[in-house]
């Protein structure tokens, strides 16, 4: 799923960028896998918990290098970020709640990659452009 | 239906598609019908409010609709299940959120619906009986054909 285009030119984001990439893709692979839904249920439990901590981890970090670089889209950025967190936490709220049903972690998931791809290939990369106006290194 | 409607259509898919799936988009001769109906398997269709009134179409051949998937998950679809339509569903509601704001550039304030995700091509599902305008957008992977139903308050 990651491409090398999504870099944005900080190690820090771009490497955090990969291993969110790289989760959502074993996410889905289990999602979509042959096995019975019982048999992938644990893997889909594990990864939702980490997904919960990283994005928080992750979009602290990401915010933290907005405020450091003087980003002027921090504010827009940073409530981006905190409606897709609330997202995540009301997903794992209503599935604590109702239970894992494949379908809904289906469409869960296709919600989380395609968020992915449009917040990093388009959001984030307004970050690496002023970066680059401002000479390069963050 | 005003030529000013269509076009944030065409340049909200050129640059989702971009974004997306690293494909590029022409368009095709637009063509108008006289209802909103399903043309290929994958559908989705998103209500429009505001200063513009109207539905959405969207209609994905299913070859296209799983190619398009595979893409952006980086493995191979076999079938319009769950997870496709759910993806489907999301790239148009991105080209029409990305539509609207093109569309607020020309002091037009529109909301959209979440999408609402049909398979199956039955000719006789017809979405709403209001005239529309079909935009095909051609790519290397298929013709996406979004039909674009929407009536301002003078026209």
């Amino acid at each position: 799923m990651w491409k090398e285009h999504y870099r944005v030119g900080s190690d820090l984001i771009d490497s955090q960028h990969q291993e969110l990439f790289t989760r959502v893709a074993n996410f889905i692979r289990v999602v979509q896998g042959d096995e019975s839904w019982e048999e992938r249920l644990s893997e889909v439990q594990s990864t939702l918990e980490f997904m919960e901590d990283y994005v928080v981890i992750h979009f602290a970090d990401e915010e933290e290098l907005q405020r450091q670089i003087g980003y002027p889209g921090l504010e827009k950025h940073a409530a981006i970020h905190a409606a897709f967190r609330e997202e995540i936490l009301k997903f794992a709220e209503r599935v604590a709640a109702e239970g894992f049903d494949e379908e809904k972690v289906q469409e869960f998931g296709a919600r989380v990659m395609t968020w992915l791809i449009m917040h990093v290939g388009k959001e984030d990369q307004k970050i690496g452009a002023f970066i680059r106006s401002q000479g390069g290194q963050p | 239906m005003r030529v000013e409607y269509i076009n944030p259509f065409y340049k909200a898919t050129i640059d989702v598609f971009r974004i997306m799936l690293n494909l590029d988009v022409k368009r095709g001769q637009l063509r108008a019908v006289e209802e909103l109906v399903p043309v290929s398997e994958a559908n989705v269709v998103i209500g429009v409010t505001g200063d513009l009134r109207g539905s959405l179409l969207y209609s994905f051949p299913k070859q296209m609709a799983l190619d398009m998937v595979s893409i952006m998950a980086g493995m191979s679809m076999t079938k319009l299940d769950a997870f496709v339509s759910s993806a489907l569903g999301e790239v148009a509601n991105i080209i029409s959120g990305n539509a609207v704001t093109y569309l607020a550039a020309n002091e037009l304030t529109c909301e959209i619906s979440p999408p609402q995700v049909f398979v199956g091509t039955d000719g006789s599902l017809s979405m709403s009986t209001e005239r529309a305008v079909v935009l095909p957008l051609i790519t290397e992977l298929g013709t996406l054909e979004v039909s674009i139903s929407l009536h301002g308050r003078q026209n």
